[in-house]
């Protein structure tokens, strides 16, 4: 028998905390006598941003390391998870980890009866209205919590690791028992919150585990690129389709690269007040990855599929409430924003503020130190 | 009381990807000098080794290098004077510096190298391919795969005995495959310093050392008067070496245990084999779960995996694949407009094996460049087509190309 986990991080943001479960679950299971392995989707690459990846555990009762591996190693995917952990809820819009492959779902791979166990806040409904279809059933476990977003290859420490391992332990005890967790944290950290964190989080999760029927979830709307034969493109190296680049200001100015729109990096988005704008070009110039298209009106819309949630928009936008991120499970699509308000300017900033709501989130730039939340203002709308 | 019983063997188990285990190999070698420049995925190497350092693990000077021309030249000249020196890179990386690899060789010096084998941009890829190690193979290297995490840490040892070795004392590249192995998290018998210093002697380069008290003339300019000489030397320490890999893995398995039957490749289900593939780094792993899915349906195939490619194990890997109707040759490499357009490690095995009075029929599958896995069923395929060769079904293209888009 081989057990297949599958933990679904974001790019430089959770790399360690992907690595780490990864590696604790080798290190639990061969304490229970099994044999196990773990590998990276990417290694240690192309991991920019939030860009969703991959680390991979494999585990056995029986096989030798030798067979083991032989099944398992050199492989780039996996065929179907027992576990598929996704510490990043707003992943279950789909992850395009890399070009050319496309907005895929998060629940791709979780095999029949298989487990996709997610750090959410969010209910069991608000969850699946986001995912794919299968045609099987599995189940869909939620482990109580908030994404643990560290900076450029830092790891938060905040017990998400030791609660992930806990919750692992709670949906498929093949993969690790919990009691081999908890002596494997209290071995090696000597730390008793840590092993009590994995303890109530195995609780919580055995509590949290509901079946998603077949058919449950949205037909997915993204599709899969198919990649052309070798002799369907053009020879010389340029295997890549060129993408002219536009850097005039408006009218609807920048081109993009259809093969790798990299929106699904991010957990939030800039909502754009254009009322209060005051037609700076700050966020046009600024945006690491020209997102605003410049409109007639001198205003910037915003592109929604090819936004990573940076923040950069927002924190240098002069004026009060006119980008403020918000969290991206609060929308459904990437449509255009300034289309919304040219449409109907003041229902526009009702849908706005309504996204926004009143909490206000500063991301300190020393990662671990705390978020600063503030009650923020509704302006009115700008005559 | 043999050896074993005396000293402890292993010191512990620990978690560790194939590159940490490689940097631990070097801090248990005692290495005098590493330089170090990034580039993936040999980049956890150096960033292991700085660590091991930084955390008082280890005593060596750690050079940062301005590009891998200079990285290699600065363990070049380190080892010239009787340092034992380190240093590692990755596909391009590998070629920016090949000036200095080569001289390497050609100055006879013995450091080790570690090749995570990485696809040679253009186009960018991070993924495994085996020509960046491999344009390397005629210069008077030692160069060998790794196939498991375990082995490239024992691969170092090994590997500088060899490469230091009086009558070797020939530059030593360590390869393995780029993601799949480099990156890949295992755990790790690691030994104890005791038995890696009774494995390993410290580095002597005896007359040859450049030293104040001793001065040397290195790399003079000789033109026609000596070069075809000292060419010859090199072409007989690559004939010696040989004798020195058998000698090294013996004295290695009587101290770490029977861990190697044989140094230069590794059998798997090759007794009373038809057909085998063999192949080299991590296509080891399909290709034997293939291989036994093939023999529980009752196919007589199995699967040799190449260690060591220089000095190429001739006579052994003639005696081995002699007794086998088909070999189909896995290159995770190419060789342009090369015979029958065929990989490197087919033209090798071939003309391996064109002096036996009766040879199994060859083909050739390239598959996995730029880091694309192979799938087991395409290893399947392969066996299936080296079978039929061997019964003398040949196809007509002996080359062809696995898990491509056609
Ligand atoms: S958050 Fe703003 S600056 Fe960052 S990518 Fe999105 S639109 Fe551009
Ligand atoms: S930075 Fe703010 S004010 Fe300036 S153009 Fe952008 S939205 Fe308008």
């Amino acid at each position: 028998m081989i057990k297949r986990v599958e933990v679904q991080y974001r790019g430089i943001f959770q790399k360690n905390l992907g690595k780490y479960i990864g590696g604790d679950i080798v290190m639990i299971a061969s304490r229970m006598g099994r044999v196990a392995f773990s590998n990276g989707r990417y290694s240690d690459a192309p991991e920019r941003n939030g860009i969703p990846c991959k680390y991979f555990a494999f585990v056995s009762p029986d096989l030798s390391e030798e067979e083991l591996e032989a099944e398992c190693g050199a492989k780039l995917d996996i065929d179907a998870a027992d576990v598929s952990l996704v510490v990043d809820d707003t992943m279950s819009k789909g992850v395009e980890p890399w070009g050319w492959h496309g907005i895929r779902p998060v629940n791709e791979k979780v095999g029949h009866k298989g487990c996709l166990l997610m750090v959410t806040r969010r209910e069991h409904d608000d969850l699946v209205r986001f995912m794919a279809k299968k045609d099987y059933p599995y189940r869909l476990a939620r482990l109580e919590g908030d994404a643990s977003l560290a900076g450029l290859w830092v790891d938060k420490d905040d017990l998400t690791r030791e609660r992930c391992l806990g919750a692992v332990a709670a949906v498929d005890p093949d993969v690790i028992g919990i009691e081999a967790v908890e002596e494997y944290l209290r071995e090696k950290t000597g730390d008793e919150n840590r092993v009590r964190a994995a303890r109530e989080a195995y609780d919580a999760t055995l509590r949290k585990n509901k079946v998603v029927s077949a058919g449950e979830g949205i037909d997915w709307p993204h599709e899969i690129p198919v990649l052309p034969k070798w002799h369907e493109f053009d020879e010389g190296g340029v295997v890549v389709p060129a993408v002219e680049r536009g850097f005039q200001l408006g009218p609807r100015g920048q081109n993009r690269n259809e093969g790798f729109k990299h929106g699904t990096s991010k957990t939030e988005r800039p909502v754009v007040r254009f009322d209060l704008c005051i037609k700076c070009t700050l966020c046009w110039a600024d945006c690491p990855d020209e997102c605003f298209d410049p409109t007639d009106d001198e205003l910037y819309d915003v592109n929604y599929e090819v936004c990573t949630g940076c923040h950069k928009c927002a924190e240098v936008c002069p004026v009060k409430e006119c980008i403020v991120m918000v969290d991206e499970l609060q929308f459904e699509n990437t449509d255009s924003p300034w289309e919304h308000h040219k449409k109907d300017p003041a229902g526009y900033i009702q849908w706005a503020e309504g996204k926004k709501g009143t909490k206000r989130i500063r991301y300190p730039h020393v990662t671990g130190t705390g978020v600063e939340i503030s009650e923020g203002t509704t302006v009115p709308p700008k005559a | 009381m043999t050896v074993a019983e005396q000293v402890r063997i292993w010191d512990r188990e620990e978690l560790l990807t194939g590159c940490q285990a490689v940097s631990h190999a070097v801090k248990l070698s005692d290495v005098d000098v590493i330089a170090a420049y990034p580039i993936r995925p040999y980049t956890e190497v150096m960033d292991m080794l700085s660590k091991l350092i930084a955390d008082g693990k280890l005593d060596a000077e750690y050079i940062i290098a301005d590009s891998e021309h200079s990285q290699f030249e600065i363990v070049k000249h380190a080892s010239s004077v009787g340092a034992r020196a380190f240093a590692g890179s990755s596909g391009t990386g590998w070629m920016y510096g090949f000036e200095a690899l080569v001289v390497t060789a050609t100055d006879r010096l013995p450091p080790l190298f570690l090749v995570g084998n990485r696809a040679l941009d253009d186009p960018g890829a991070f993924g495994v391919e085996h020509n960046d190690a491999m344009s390397l193979r005629d210069m008077g290297w030692l160069m060998c795969w790794a196939s498991t995490a375990q082995e490239a840490l024992e691969h170092v040892f090994i590997g500088y005995r060899v490469a230091e070795d009086k009558t070797v004392r020939m530059p030593m590249a360590l390869a393995m495959d780029g993601a799949f192995l480099t990156h890949s998290q295992h755990m790790v018998k690691v030994p104890t310093e005791e038995s890696v210093k009774r494995f390993l002697p410290p580095f002597d380069l005896g007359e040859r050392r450049l030293h104040p008290d001793n001065p040397v003339s290195i790399a003079p300019q000789v033109n026609e008067d000596w070069v075809m000489e000292l060419r010859r030397q090199n072409w007989e320490a690559a004939r010696r070496a040989r004798g020195v890999i058998k000698q090294a893995y013996e004295e290695f398995n009587a101290i770490f245990g029977m861990r190697y039957d044989n140094p230069y490749f590794s059998e798997f289900m090759t007794d009373d084999a038809e057909a085998v593939l063999i192949g080299i780094g991590a296509v080891a792993m399909p290709t034997r779960t293939a291989c036994r899915r093939m023999r529980e349906q009752g196919h007589k195939v199995g699967y040799v995996n190449l260690r060591w490619f220089r000095p190429f194990p001739t006579d052994e890997l003639r005696e081995c694949l002699g007794r086998f109707k088909g070999v189909g040759v896995i290159d995770r490499d190419f060789a342009h407009g090369s015979p029958d357009n065929g990989g490197i490690l087919m033209h090798e095995v071939r003309s391996c094996l064109y002096p036996l009075r009766e040879r199994p029929n060859v083909i050739n599958f390239i598959g996995g460049l730029g880091g694309r896995d192979i799938s087991i069923e395409e290893c399947i395929k392969m066996y299936e087509s080296t079978l039929a060769a061997g019964r003398g079904d040949v196809p007509e293209e002996l080359v062809s190309w696995t898990g491509l888009r056609e």
